[in-house]
């Protein structure tokens, strides 16, 4: 059974989404803090509606439940640095302040419904596991706030700086632009008007929620495991329906030295030239739109142009932050990068939807907003890693992909490819959606 | 068929030098035998000394960063084709990024010795710019050369992949072309010139253009003393886009009026003799001999249509251009002079020339008298005692 949101890359010879070893094998532990996604989508429009109001003691309680594990995680990194091991009454407080966070920020940003209780000690729909104590490296925990700050970095674009801090609050996610906070955002206006959540959106927002969990737990020496941005991993396993955009993955994570180091300036020729390929595409895109308004599609050599300029701002995104690894073309030709997305051909489109196309798109444009900045740090960690090792740690190649098969998705909607909204998950694999809540087919046969 | 390619490699040679003969013209007299100038006298022992002890380092720094350029690039030339599994572009793509990785580590072998000339310069004040702002400053630059090479190729190997062998005639004529462009419209990319804002300056430049006969060509002020101390000025732009640009440290109190004056007509001078035309001239009869040769040693490896030609061509212009350098020098000499010669015949000053280029070496910190190898590749202008030569042998000319 084929992943849904992925596709075998024709030129590929195995499964396109399992070239990942480093991020995907199996038979390297589990991460010491799970997340755990029971959430059903249903939400009471009343609690939307009041959400923020409601949260506000739980707000304050946060503050001095914060001010106490602060104080404990320095005790903790006192025992670390002289016995090698945190406590296991500071390990059990230090993690149920962990599990609170993940309860409160997933309520604030509406990947969950229940009111939350205060102690973070009871199953909540979006939760996470976390291993009892273990051992942990006195050099690593020595330096634990240096090396935490990528995964701040990070968890600041997915979660907001809440979520990984007792020392901002959760307040400050919501100052802060995140892919959680754009979520809760789109959300709270869809369970408002639909009483549930959307599925992408929810599964945006809990993985957020879920790093920047893990993120906590580092920091504050729950775990001295290291925060792992691959995206989907969470039990049981996600829903991610088929897209007729979708990515396909064949990358070796190896990136030699010298190319990544002036990747930025190697990139102009194809950012010039897809300044200019994009005025044309948008000249394209306008007749596309007037011919789908009259045929109810959009003719198939008009489809075939806009494709490749989307193809091609795939590739030249993957080679410029660092996410794929050679020089690509110049003409988006499917197949022939290795970080790819294949494009279903021409079905027939709604003309009501053709219609108001830029204005249904711009809850996607929040996302891609989002995904952006996700992108814009993954480049900037994966330049420094690529730079010392060689290679791209899978888990942020993996959050890149992701983020690039979003924006090939919104492209592709934008540009007519596609009557199928982008789905907001970061799952590049799960399983696909049983036939009960499926959608209607969104391509009928060409 | 040899009888007829040696009689069109004959006419071609035979129109190169009637070309070039053309262009070499100037109004300076062919009799003019300059005078020998005692630089110690002109300029004093201890300036000379001390401008020796400065240029002396940096012509060391010079010889090294050639050694290691085009050590380097003759490693890439050899092993620089691998990088071409990096791409999942097409030939003319790969080409491209084989060509832009080339300049990358230029860039990256030439960054200590350039940093090493900074440091000197620093030592002696003549500049002001900080380290990392000049390392990484000009990464706009840089990237303006890696689109260049980029344009180079994708004109190079279009043409050898669609002519073949042939490719070189088109190809240095749609590179003069591309440079005919770029000197046109430069001056108006160009940002931070602004006109003179002293009335005695601009009515002295209106006058010294109606001398000259120059229409148009406006006078410019470019604001540099924040980075350096070195006074300097300079004409480009071709037809409607020409300009005379002066570096606001030329207008610092340290040069005269009438040494000012100097320097205007002198870049003047430029204008109303079309030497940026010529220029261009002169760049389409190196370019000729170049891509032919540019053809040749690519073959090897398939021709300027492969990719894998492309790390060769960057060592053979590398090597192009340290080899054509003299010649390179000598047009450019021979314009310069001519430029001081419409100087002097429009101020009618040969005192403040001398006095301008004696200011000259105190600023720079120019060798009056440089070793004759870096007088035949690094001298673009002739030298400090050359040009006081000249304004005394103007002065005897003309009996003053």
């Amino acid at each position: 059974m084929r992943p849904a949101g992925i596709r075998r890359s024709p030129s590929a010879g195995g499964p396109q989404n399992a070239p990942v070893p480093s991020a995907a094998d199996p038979a390297r532990r589990p991460h010491p803090v799970r997340l755990v996604v029971t959430d059903d989508l249903a939400r009471r429009r009343v609690t939307v509606l009041f959400r923020l109001v409601l949260a506000i003691p739980h707000l304050l309680w946060l503050g001095l439940f914060g001010i106490a594990a602060v104080m404990l995680s320095f005790v903790a990194w006192l025992a670390v640095l002289f016995e090698g091991r945190v406590p296991t009454t500071v390990h059990r407080f230090l993690a149920s302040y962990v599990r609170y966070t993940v309860h409160l920020t997933a309520y604030l940003a509406l990947a969950a419904g229940p009111y939350p209780a205060f102690t973070g000690g009871t199953p909540y729909p979006v939760d996470v596991e976390i291993d009892p104590p273990a051992r942990q490296g006195r050099l690593a925990a020595g330096f634990r706030l240096v090396l935490m700050v990528p995964a701040a970095l990070l968890s600041s674009v997915l979660a907001g700086s809440g979520a990984f801090g007792p020392f901002w609050g959760v307040g400050a996610a919501f100052l802060t632009g995140s892919l959680a906070l754009v979520a809760g955002f789109l959300g709270w206006f869809a369970a408002l008007a639909r009483g549930r959540m959307p599925r992408g959106l929810r599964d945006a927002a809990a993985f957020a929620i879920g790093y920047g969990a893990q993120t906590s737990a580092y920091a504050l020496l729950v775990t001295d495991r290291y925060p792992d941005a691959t995206p989907g991993r969470v039990q049981p396993e996600p829903v991610l329906p088929r897209h007729p955009i979708a990515a396909a993955v064949r990358d070796d994570l190896v990136r030699p030295r010298l190319i990544v180091a002036f990747r930025g300036l190697l990139s102009i020729p194809h950012l010039l030239w897809l300044a200019l390929w994009g005025v044309a595409a948008l000249l394209a895109a306008v007749v596309a739109w007037v011919l789908a308004l009259v045929l109810g599609r959009v003719p198939r050599v008009l489809h075939r142009f806009l494709a490749a300029f989307v193809r091609a701002n795939v590739h030249l995104y993957a080679f410029l932050f660092v996410v794929g690894r050679p020089f690509p073309g110049f003409v988006g030709r499917e197949g022939s990068y290795p970080v790819d997305v294949t494009i279903a051909p021409p079905g027939r489109q709604r003309r009501l939807g053709v219609l108001f196309r830029l204005v249904l798109l711009v809850p996607a444009l929040l996302v891609v907003s989002a995904y952006w900045s996700v992108l814009l740090v993954v480049a900037v960690l994966g330049w420094f890693a690529a730079l010392v090792t060689g290679r791209m740690p899978g888990g942020i190649r993996d959050l890149g992909v992701a983020a690039l098969r979003y924006h090939a998705q919104a492209s592709g909607y934008a540009f007519l490819l596609t009557s199928r909204y982008p789905d907001s998950s970061p799952a590049l694999a799960g399983r696909p959606v049983a036939a009960a809540e499926a959608p209607p087919s969104p391509e009928p046969a060409a | 068929m040899t009888a007829l390619r040696v009689a069109v490699a004959a006419l071609l040679a035979i129109g190169w030098v009637a070309l070039a003969w053309l262009l070499a013209g100037t109004v300076v007299p062919d009799d003019l035998r300059l005078p020998h100038v005692d630089v110690d006298r002109v300029f004093g022992r201890r300036l000379v000394d001390r401008a020796e002890h400065f240029e002396r380092f940096l012509f060391v720094v010079w010889i090294l960063s050639q050694v290691v350029l085009l050590a380097t690039l003759g490693v890439y030339a050899k092993r620089g084709a691998r990088f071409a599994r990096e791409s999942a572009a097409g030939p003319i793509g790969t080409g491209m990024l084989l060509g832009m990785i080339g300049l990358a580590i230029v860039w990256l072998v030439q960054l200590p010795f350039g940093l090493a000339a900074l440091w000197w310069e620093r030592r002696h004040g003549i500049s002001e710019v900080g380290y990392f702002e000049w390392a990484f400053g000009g990464w706009f630059a840089l990237g303006g050369e890696f689109v260049a090479i980029c344009i180079g190729l994708l004109v190079v190997m279009a043409l050898a992949r669609w002519l073949g062998s042939w490719w070189w005639i088109p190809g240095a004529l749609v590179f003069t072309a591309i440079v005919a462009l770029v000197v046109f419209v430069s001056p108006y990319l160009t940002t931070g010139l602004e006109p003179t804002d002293d009335v005695a300056l601009q009515r002295t430049y209106e006058r010294f253009k109606r001398d000259q006969g120059v229409e148009g060509v406006p006078l410019r002020v470019e604001e540099v003393s924040g980075d350096t101390s070195q006074a300097n000025a300079y004409a480009f732009g071709l037809g409607p886009s020409r300009r005379v640009v002066l570096w606001d440290t030329l207008l610092d109190g340290r040069f005269t009026n009438r040494e000012v004056g100097v320097v205007m007509a002198h870049e003047l001078g430029h204008q109303s003799s079309d030497h940026i035309a010529k220029g261009i001239g002169w760049f389409a009869l190196f370019a000729l001999p170049a891509t032919f040769l540019l053809m040749v040693v690519t073959r090897w490896r398939g021709g300027m249509g492969e990719p894998a030609a492309v790390p060769v061509a960057l060592f053979a212009i590398a090597l192009f251009q340290l080899a054509g350098a003299p010649a390179q020098n000598v047009v450019s000499r021979r314009m310069e002079a001519e430029a001081d010669w419409k100087a002097l015949s429009t101020t009618r000053d040969p005192a403040a020339a001398r006095g301008l280029f004696r200011e000259f070496s105190v600023t720079s910190l120019g060798d009056p008298s440089p070793p004759t190898w870096a007088y035949l590749f690094l001298q673009t202008h002739p030298t400090l005692a050359q040009r006081v030569a000249m304004a005394t042998a103007w002065a005897k000319a003309n009996g003053r």
